[in-house]
């Protein structure tokens, strides 16, 4: 038998979006060393339901860190203290038995707490919707080997593709921007050629939704790149803020 | 015409043209501190060449004179204000936790606000004092005598050495985050960035302070 | 054995005449158009945001259809799809190593063990490359050559390289690309996107599938919403299981809604078992992680020959590597010489069931068997091994707390996939009129067994070029907007789901769902998973019923109906699954025959391989409701094979 833990736990509840919410303290009792951070949940909630209170409700789907759906902040860090894992991937072996933890939604502005530990991330979304995009009817394209792309090229654009949209990154960023969710997509598109005709108006239109939907300001602090579980580079930043007065100015003479 | 002006106006009001206007101000200002170093220095001359440094520099026609102070306020004013407003806007994006933590934001990148503050009341200080107090000697003004009388005040001078510290602090973080903004940082380069931010806040505030400490130190001094 | 009711009736699989390589091309042909004004009039209902929902929501709303999307997720982006790892096929030939839609459309019709319709596989084969071409235009960062052309793996037994890849993450880049599209069309409002939205109930009115009854998750809101038609893009049943690669919200309710309405579940006993995942730790454990199958091209599969070597290595007293090569057991290689360690999903995963049976399992839980890199390690170093695998060693790390570097991994099979689904045609609808399916929901087109790579490609042919074709055949028989949510059919369906939402809170008893759910997937792993025989099917059919008794009586569903709560969710989810399971336990009864992954321990060869009937089971068993306590009725749909020589699959 695998070793066990026991754990107090400081769980932010809240019943509704508009509730007033606080933190609760709950014992979280014999939690298997090789459970994953959302199965310790589980196992607390088992207890809950089985005394008739209500368990703690939290986002989680896929639990294997792809889908970008859990979000919890523990001890102040968005996906918990381990680098470049999401909350489900989190295991409890990382904890020492007795430790005290704190579990609080993802928080800003732009990301409403719907109950407990979850909220609402559709303000991502609508940047993608903005502009995080390439235009192409179903059957217009053309041979896929058509066009070469350049390795490095490719393996960039990858790389800022690998985000999965769980918003640590504004969760993480004391002013909650979402530079490094919205530049992530914006150099995935504007690095290949298939991205190059859209891609003054893709950055000007994400842009502008980003700021429109109440995200805050990115002050290089790269808290983001740090909490981000697929390592996102805050190269990609960088790339959007060249890439955004370049746009601005073609949009300027009317060029873009 | 119309199309630039539109667009001019959705540049200056959106977070990143904000953040490179800052940027760019921010950039003019550690400049300017570099010319303003090297006059300084001249006090290691003598009484003769900071004296004549500041004849100098007043003995330029009014309208450059003029045109350099309007500008630096200018500068100045943008680098505040712009910095207040996205401030503002970022405290009411923001939704603090219960437990605070940071994962790897270096102090001085968290402490932008103070030490920009601090500053801000250094300069209104130095701005009113030393033109203030100039004695004169043969008719022109004694620098020299004021900087050794001003910083024989241990507590000027610790005034003096705090806020310049707290401008080291800022222009550390200060000088990576204006390449950043403006685009030109990448994950090899920013190594880079880092040491010469460190140089830069090292070598250019080390050196102002080296003038109050000079002072008190009695390598300068009016006697 | 059970005698169940039979029925010769059977819709028509409206397969286009003539040779199968121009089906297709006939088909499109000859198909129904509509005026791209015309298209706006008609509301098409979608469920399911996946490669296959996405990617058909994407497509018919850019052709001017007015398009209502829901999903379960809180993004269109995290349907679960997003987590297929390894690639997706295509008859490319960019290898230039024989390739061809027909060798494709074999080995798909061979790898599911002749179970399949012939016509769909080849469509399906023949649409392949233009899903690569969409999916590069569309962005998608596939792996290239330095060259800059695009690179191919060869994936789960395939003898040549078809497979088009993103790093692991393929499932999460195709589905980017049409979750992209997707968002294109909702900012211009021919998308209306439903997130935390649940499929409650299908409404037929007339016969034809005219809307649905959803729950919003945030509310509680029970809401009809009616349509011209409605595309069923729900994934699969493997969660059945309870342990389970799928999401943890992955579940069967809208397709078997569907069912209760009258739409034939086509060979449910058809579940994939993949033979790559991570062994089960304790009871606490929630979901099964899959490890990508091409660690299979570098990694040894054993287990130690004797039973006491692999107690020493359960109980640590012994580490793997102690154990020397002559007392190990390399029993693919030892079996399938030509395909070793690459053998299909469904040998691989039944040959580790036989080993741990045998009493030489390895993890802690005696289900477990090695899969070793230690030879790779040595042949090729270090660097290339993480160049290749990198990101999953990691994982593995990160789950396990073993470096695979130093200690072989632990792998054991866990159930994946699901091949059966709701019965459609070559339209891709269903027996009832006007409702389609896509994707993993239906059964079209994996037979008996999936090959690797072969479900992102189905997924997104049925979404971006199946659907968009043959859709028309349906709705220009129907005159648009004919039918609102005011008629008493949609009354009726939100009534019932509210009562029987109401029912699960009047329970108050002492079990948690969650509870329920394990046990159930206990007995169905146990009893109908990778091998199943009478007596076990029959011991599951008479336990299921007590089950869904306890759960009527014992379960207790905590909290209200408005609003957020998961326990409802779960509760309304584990009901169907209840009532589900036990149509898998009479399929798999029914067919009393081995063939890919339904595998019966009656029916094998004297080597233990599948034995096929092919006198008398090379049918589609689709099931038809006709009560939750009755037997269902089996429709059979013949299966011909014109074009693939009927063989025994061979991987030896």
């Amino acid at each position: 038998m695998a070793k066990t833990l026991n754990l107090t736990l400081k769980v932010w509840r809240q019943e509704s979006a508009e509730a007033q919410g606080r933190m609760e303290t709950y014992a979280a009792k014999d939690i298997p060393e090789d459970a994953s951070f959302l199965e310790m949940l589980d196992i607390v909630n088992e207890g809950l339901v089985s005394e008739g209170k209500e368990p703690i409700a939290f986002d989680h789907d896929c639990r294997e860190g792809i889908c970008g759906m859990c979000s919890l902040t523990i001890n102040g860090i968005p996906h918990g203290p381990e680098k470049k894992v999401t909350t489900c991937q989190l295991h409890m072996r990382k904890f020492k038995d007795g430790d005290t933890i704190w579990i609080e939604p993802f928080r800003a502005k732009a990301f409403p707490i719907l109950r407990d530990l979850m909220v609402d991330r559709s303000a991502l979304d609508k940047i993608i919707a903005a502009g995080g995009y390439i235009s192409v009817r179903t059957g217009s394209a053309p041979n896929a080997n058509n066009i070469p792309i350049r390795k490095s090229t490719s393996d960039a654009a990858f790389d800022a593709a690998a985000c999965i949209g769980c918003g640590a990154c504004v969760a993480s960023c004391k002013n909650a921007s979402a530079m490094l969710f919205t530049s992530a997509k914006a150099a995935h598109l504007n690095l290949l050629p298939q991205g190059k005709p859209e891609k003054n108006r893709r950055v000007l239109a994400m842009v502008r939704q980003m700021d429109a939907l109440g995200f805050g300001n990115c002050t290089n602090q790269y808290e983001c790149e740090a909490a981000c579980p697929k390592g996102i580079s805050v190269d990609n930043i960088a790339k959007l803020n060249r890439d955004y007065m370049a746009a601005c100015a073609a949009e300027a003479v009317g060029v873009y | 015409m119309n199309a630039i002006v539109q667009t001019a106006c959705k540049f200056v009001t959106s977070s990143i043209g904000r953040k490179i206007i800052v940027a760019v101000t921010g950039a003019c200002l550690l400049a300017f501190l570099v010319g303003h170093l090297i006059g300084n220095l001249t006090v290691y001359g003598g009484r003769e060449w900071i004296n004549n440094y500041a004849f100098g520099l007043h003995a330029m026609p009014s309208w450059v004179l003029w045109s350099i102070r309007l500008g630096l306020l200018a500068v100045a004013l943008i680098h505040v204000i712009y910095t207040l407003a996205l401030q503002y806007e970022n405290r009411n994006a923001r939704r603090q936790y219960e437990y605070r933590n940071t994962i790897q934001a270096t102090l001085s990148s968290r402490t932008m606000l103070v030490s920009g503050c601090m500053i801000l009341c250094f300069v209104l200080f130095h701005l009113f004092q030393f033109p203030a107090q100039v004695e004169t000697l043969d008719g022109r003004p004694d620098c020299y005598a004021l900087i050794a009388g001003a910083f024989a005040n241990p507590f000027c001078s610790a005034f003096y050495i705090i806020a310049i510290f707290c401008l080291g602090c800022h222009v550390c973080h200060g000088v990576e985050s204006v390449m950043q903004t403006a685009g030109l940082s990448t994950k090899k380069i920013r190594p880079l960035y880092k040491i010469a931010s460190w140089c830069y806040a090292v070598i250019v505030c080390g050196a102002f302070i080296s003038i109050p400490v000079s002072v008190l130190l009695g390598i300068i001094s009016n006697n | 054995m059970i005698d169940f009711p039979t029925s010769d009736a059977m819709p028509s699989a409206c397969i286009p005449e003539g040779p199968i390589e121009q089906k297709w091309t006939k088909y499109k042909r000859d198909a129904k158009l509509i005026n791209p004004n015309n298209r706006r009039k008609y509301t098409v209902i979608i469920v399911g945001s996946g490669l296959a929902g996405g990617s058909a929501a994407a497509t018919l709303a850019e052709q001017g259809y007015n398009v209502k999307c829901f999903c379960y997720q809180d993004s269109p982006r995290r349907a679960h799809s997003i987590a297929a790892q390894g690639g997706i096929n295509a008859t490319k030939n960019y290898q230039n190593d024989g390739d061809s839609v027909y060798r494709l459309f074999y080995d798909t019709v061979k790898g599911g063990d002749f179970r399949a319709r012939e016509a769909n596989v080849y469509r399906l084969a023949e649409v392949s490359a233009n899903i690569i071409d969409q999916c590069v235009a569309q962005g998608v960062p596939f792996g290239r050559e330095y060259g800059g052309l695009l690179d191919n793996r060869s994936f789960g037994g395939a003898q040549l390289k078809r497979t088009f890849y993103s790093r692991g993450q393929t499932g999460q880049q195709l589905l980017l690309g049409a979750y992209q599209a997707m968002e294109k069309e909702i900012a211009q409002g021919h998308i209306e996107m439903f997130t935390r939205h649940e499929m409650m109930d299908l409404v037929v009115v007339d016969g034809h599938a005219k809307g649905i009854v959803t729950r919003n998750l945030v509310t509680g809101e029970i809401k009809s919403h009616a349509g011209d038609t409605v595309l069923l893009c729900t994934g699969g049943y493997g969660n059945v299981f309870f342990l389970s690669t799928n999401a943890m919200g992955c579940n069967v309710t809208a397709a078997y809604k569907a069912y209760k309405r009258g739409a034939y579940f086509a060979n449910p006993c058809f579940t994939q078992i993949h033979p790559t995942c991570i062994p089960v730790k304790g009871d606490y454990q929630s979901k099964l992680t899959l490890m990508s199958e091409s660690l299979r091209n570098s990694g040894r599969i054993w287990v130690p020959k004797s039973r006491e070597v692999a107690e020493k290595i359960r109980s640590r007293q012994i580490r793997p590597s102690d154990v020397p090569d002559e007392e190990r057991d390399y029993y693919l290689e030892r079996k399938y010489p030509s395909f070793g360690n690459l053998a299909p999903r469904d040998i691989s995963s039944r040959a580790a069931k036989e080993a741990c049976d045998d009493g030489r399992g390895v993890a802690v839980t005696g289900k477990g068997v090695f899969l070793d890199f230690s030879d790779e390690i040595r042949r090729m170093g270090r660097e290339w091994i993480d160049g290749q695998y990198g990101n999953l060693f990691d994982m593995y790390e990160e789950i396990t707390d073993d470096d695979p570097h130093e200690t072989p991994m632990m792998i054991y099979p866990a159930s994946h996939y699901t091949m059966g689904g709701l019965w459609v045609d070559y339209n891709l609808m269903s027996s009832i009129p006007g409702l389609h399916v896509l994707g993993e929901a239906n059964f079209s087109d994996h037979g008996a067994n999936r090959l690797g790579a072969s479900a992102l490609m189905q997924g997104l042919s049925d979404g971006y070029f199946v659907i968009p074709a043959t859709l028309p055949t349906y709705l220009t028989s129907v005159k648009p907007g004919a039918v609102t949510t005011a008629a008493p059919e949609f009354k009726a369906a939100e009534d019932a789901v509210k009562e029987r939402i109401q029912k699960l809170f009047e329970v108050k008893g002492t079990k948690t769902v969650d509870s329920i759910h394990r046990e159930l997937g206990h007995v169905m792993w146990e009893n109908c998973g990778m091998a199943r025989t009478e007596e076990s099917l029959e011991a599951a059919i008479k336990r299921i019923p007590e089950i869904r008794e306890d759960f009527w009586k014992n379960v207790r569903v905590t909290g209200s109906a408005d609003g957020i709560n998961p326990e409802l969710e779960k509760a309304c989810r584990v009901a169907d699954f209840l009532e589900f399971a036990q149509l898998l336990c009479y399929d798999a009864l029914a067919r009393e025959e081995s063939c890919g992954a339904h595998f019966r321990l009656e029916y094998q060869m004297p080597d233990g391989e599948a034995k096929r009937n092919d006198e008398k089971f090379a049918y589609v068993a689709a099931w038809e409701f006709t009560g939750v306590d009755s037997l269902p009725i089996l429709h059979k749909e013949p299966l011909t094979f014109d074009n693939v020589h009927l063989a025994i699959r061979n991987y030896k």
